[in-house]
């Protein structure tokens, strides 16, 4: 490489190595009056051991909280107080809790599900099978860490990462019950009139796509029978509508209604695409409650509520993400002046490779949407770091080796790079292959440790056999003594 | 010759992991792993408050001190103490994890106690207590769609390193990565060490870490092999100098993974237990990798070494020829010898 080739490179890739460390860590700070410059690690979605999440308590019917029973019997005390100063009867509507509820544990059961303080095994019978079937709707959602847990026998309690998706529509979809049912009677119709039942004859499975401007759909698969008898009723729906503009087909989880789409002709397709402003998060929960009830076997009537959701902090911690980055950054740093002082001029190569690598880290982790960092995930980047800075160590002995057999500099970075590409290679693929089974078949926080080693292990393959050598070469057209430069020393043998 | 690779040496080491295995799959079959917090079962204390104090850090302050204070006074211990608020309402709740169960009577008794002492800090702020006892529902299909990653992972690893080394290095890499997971978790099962779903990310560690060592120690057989100073030493020989050789190696990415895990472990230890637990299990990974790699693979490697060198000298001993070529030259022999059976027929 020629020198003013070589000053144009290191200029060009020292701006632009720049620029993107800034781009990806520098603090925010106001930009204009109504916004602010946020770096791309701040965007880094966490899962919830680094940072907050959500929880709620579903209530079964005929289960209520000690305070929901606290403020009927307050309800029911003022009524009577009032009943009894007015001379008139107590309100129907109004119930006295002692006699319809009792307590377990810390929790009140109504009379109807528990009786001689034994509960009815219909109840729980119909409990378990709704808590089957909420756990396989909480399972289908991908979290990188979710919680799920039976508090005082009957109610559940379960505990969701923070995501983009409003929790409140998580929550409320994943307690729905009842069989999927494809109506055109809206919410407001007490008896809907079903167009076709969404069992597992009719539809396959339910599944999300990107609709691209529209941001993604929900899609609906359909099995013969069911392609057969929805290209019916859209077709017999889209005639009705009078004046053309199509007639709405609703789609309800029991008695909730799920989602509505215009139908304005015949679907005669074996799968449909709905759209309806959703994100990937909320489409995939509507696609986890459809697939959760396809199988008959598994619908259950018990109606779930949950009377408010909560906010917590991480569960390693409030600080446990940043004092993770800090103590990464601390090493990352510490790798870099090891490599200065004992390599050199390759030292320098290997801080260009190393700030590569973590730039192409950082933007890949922050650029593909859905990936959520755990505690697990950093490690497996500092594992991925930790190769990455012992395949370029093992590369420049090999090549200080080389010199020492008597070869020029330039041959003795050839020869070494050969010598350690075999090993280097063999970790990286071995790496990857292991990372690659984790994240196909794996599921929860493993997916995301697999996914995130996979990509750190790719880009410090190409980073240590090819940038940091390429940085290399580019280091080395610059200095006149290109020997002292990389801090080799050349053993002076006399003539006798 | 060293006594790592003798046959004496390979038996120790695995009458040692075999007694510690079964010792541990004893222990977990029968009271399992010790659970942290996250997926034990408790029972918890719920405090919970709404109003405009919940602004204030000292009134939350004194609440969880007060909560604690009675606790401890009725003679109970905390294990942890959670606060969250209300996402859509103003209402804050303390959650005091309790290290035992209570019966409904002391539930009650304690419930009551929280509540006289709580009503004296406030007047005009709501509160409520109460008690629950939590069962936590563990994640199957994670646990064995992870289990089957791992599985899925090895058999790569094992046919790539049968195709990039020899098929005896992966044999003995896959025998000694089965034999590092099932060790480090049968030791943490032993040890007692708590342990959530974080044990699945150990085991994948040691699988990891005991690839890693096992590969780095067998590239330096792969190359010390083919070296005309080694190539015709007895296999337990070679094999014991290389082990030896790859010490230093083995001992620096230890000490380098032992490094990381501290760190990570001193976080934990100040901001929250579950890395600590986890550095813990990490480390005895590492442990059981080092010995693994140095000890147990170059002890069973060399056994299979001896055996197919054995095989191979008995064969060169008969025919010094390939088995390719001998097939390659019977065929052109047969095919040489039949114009000639032809003519004689006509």
């Amino acid at each position: 490489m020629g020198k003013k080739k070589s000053v144009v490179l290191i200029v060009l890739i020292t701006l632009i190595l720049a620029a993107l460390l800034f781009l990806c860590f520098a603090p925010a700070f106001p930009l204009s009056e109504i916004g602010s410059f946020n770096a791309l690690i701040n965007k880094v979605d966490l899962g919830s051991d680094l940072s907050s999440g959500y929880y709620t308590v579903y209530y079964p019917e005929g289960v209520i909280s000690k305070e929901d029973y606290e403020r009927l019997q307050a309800d029911y005390e003022y009524a009577k107080d009032d009943a009894e100063e007015s001379g008139e009867a107590i309100p129907s509507d109004i119930e006295n809790p002692e006699e319809n509820y009792a307590a377990y544990k810390g929790i009140y059961l109504s009379n109807d599900i528990y009786e001689d303080g034994v509960v009815s095994k219909t109840f729980n019978s119909e409990f378990n099978k709704a808590l089957r079937a909420v756990e396989r709707r909480f399972e289908a959602k991908g979290y990188s860490d979710y919680t799920i847990r039976v508090q005082d026998d009957y109610t559940i309690r379960v505990e969701v990462p923070e995501t983009d998706e409003s929790p409140d529509t998580l929550f409320t979809a994943f307690g729905y019950s009842g069989g999927l049912i494809f109506s055109d009677s809206d919410k407001n119709v007490a008896n809907k009139n079903v167009l076709m039942d969404g069992t597992s004859e009719y539809v396959k499975k339910a599944g999300v796509s990107n609709a691209g401007s529209s941001g993604y759909a929900v899609t609906i698969e359909f099995t013969k029978a069911g392609k057969a008898k929805f290209a019916e009723i859209t077709g017999s729906l889209a005639s009705s509508s009078t004046d053309g503009s199509g007639a709405t087909l609703y789609i309800y989880i029991g008695d909730e209604q799920l989602m509505g789409a215009t139908v304005s002709e015949e679907l005669n397709q074996s799968t449909v695409y709905i759209t309806g402003n959703y994100t990937k998060a909320s489409a995939e929960t509507v696609a986890a409650v459809i697939n959760s009830v396809l199988d008959e076997d598994d619908i259950f009537d018990l109606s779930f509520e949950y009377p408010e959701y909560y906010e917590f902090a991480p569960t390693m911690g409030d600080y446990t993400a940043l004092a993770l980055g800090i103590a990464l950054a601390v090493l990352a740093v510490a790798s870099i002046i090891f490599a200065l002082v004992k390599f050199k001029g390759m030292g320098l190569a290997h801080t260009y490779g190393f700030l590569t690598y973590l730039l192409a880290l950082v933007l890949c982790v922050t650029l593909i949407p859905g990936i959520e960092i755990t505690a697990g995930c950093i490690l497996a980047v500092t594992l991925a770091s930790a190769i990455f800075i012992g395949s370029n160590f093992h590369a420049f002995d090999c090549i200080k080796k080389e010199f020492a057999t008597g070869k020029t500099l330039t041959a003795s970075v050839k020869a070494g790079y050969k010598k350690c590409l075999a090993a280097t290679l063999d970790v990286h693929i071995i790496l990857f292959l292991i990372s690659l089974a984790m994240y196909l078949i794996s599921t929860g926080v493993v997916v995301f440790i697999g996914l995130v080693l996979m990509l750190a292990i790719a880009i410090s393959a190409i980073c240590s056999v090819a940038l940091t050598r390429f940085y290399l070469y580019m280091f080395l057209a610059q200095p006149k003594n290109k020997i002292a430069f990389v801090g080799f020393r050349r053993e002076e043998t006399e003539d006798e | 010759m060293s006594k790592i690779t003798t046959k004496k040496c390979l038996l120790i080491s695995l009458i040692v992991s075999l007694v510690l295995i079964v010792a541990g799959a004893f222990i977990f079959g029968f009271v399992g792993f010790n659970t942290n917090s996250v997926t034990s079962d408790y029972s918890e204390i719920e405090v919970s408050y709404y109003g405009t104090k919940l602004n204030e850090q000292d009134f939350l302050d004194e609440i969880e001190k007060t909560g604690k204070d009675t606790i401890a006074e009725a003679g109970y211990k905390i294990s942890e103490v959670k606060y969250s608020e209300e996402a859509a309402g103003g209402r804050g709740l303390f959650e005091f994890v309790l290290k035992k169960d209570l019966t409904e009577t002391q539930s009650a008794e304690l419930v009551a106690s929280l509540e006289t002492s709580l009503r004296a800090l406030t007047v005009t702020e709501g509160e409520g207590e109460t008690y629950h006892k939590d069962v936590y529902r563990p994640h199957y299909e994670y646990i064995w769609r992870t289990a089957i990653a791992m599985g899925v992972g090895l058999v790569l690893v094992f046919v790539y390193v049968a195709i990039r080394y020899r098929v005896g290095m992966s044999v003995t890499t896959l025998v000694a990565s089965i034999h590092d997971v099932l060790l480090t978790l049968a030791l943490i099962a032993l040890l007692r060490i708590p342990m959530g779903t974080a044990v699945i990310g150990i085991a994948a560690c040691s699988l990891i870490l005991s690839v890693f060592m096992n590969l780095f120690v067998f590239g330096k057989m792969r190359k010390d092999f083919r070296s005309e100073e080694r190539k015709d030493l007895p296999a337990r020989e070679a094999v014991a100098l290389s082990s030896s050789e790859s010490r230093k190696g083995v001992y620096v990415t230890a000490i380098v993974a032992a490094a990381v895990l501290l760190v990570s472990g001193v976080i934990g230890a100040i901001l929250g237990a579950d890395l600590l637990w986890f550095m813990l299990g990490s480390l005895l990974a590492v442990g059981v990798s080092v010995y693994s790699s140095l000890v147990l693979s170059p002890a069973i490697y060399a056994s299979v070494k001896e055996r197919s060198d054995a095989a191979r000298a008995n064969k060169a001993r008969y025919n010094y020829a390939s088995e390719k070529k001998n097939k390659k030259a019977a065929k052109v022999a047969d095919k040489t010898s039949e114009p000639s059976e032809s003519v004689s027929e006509s």
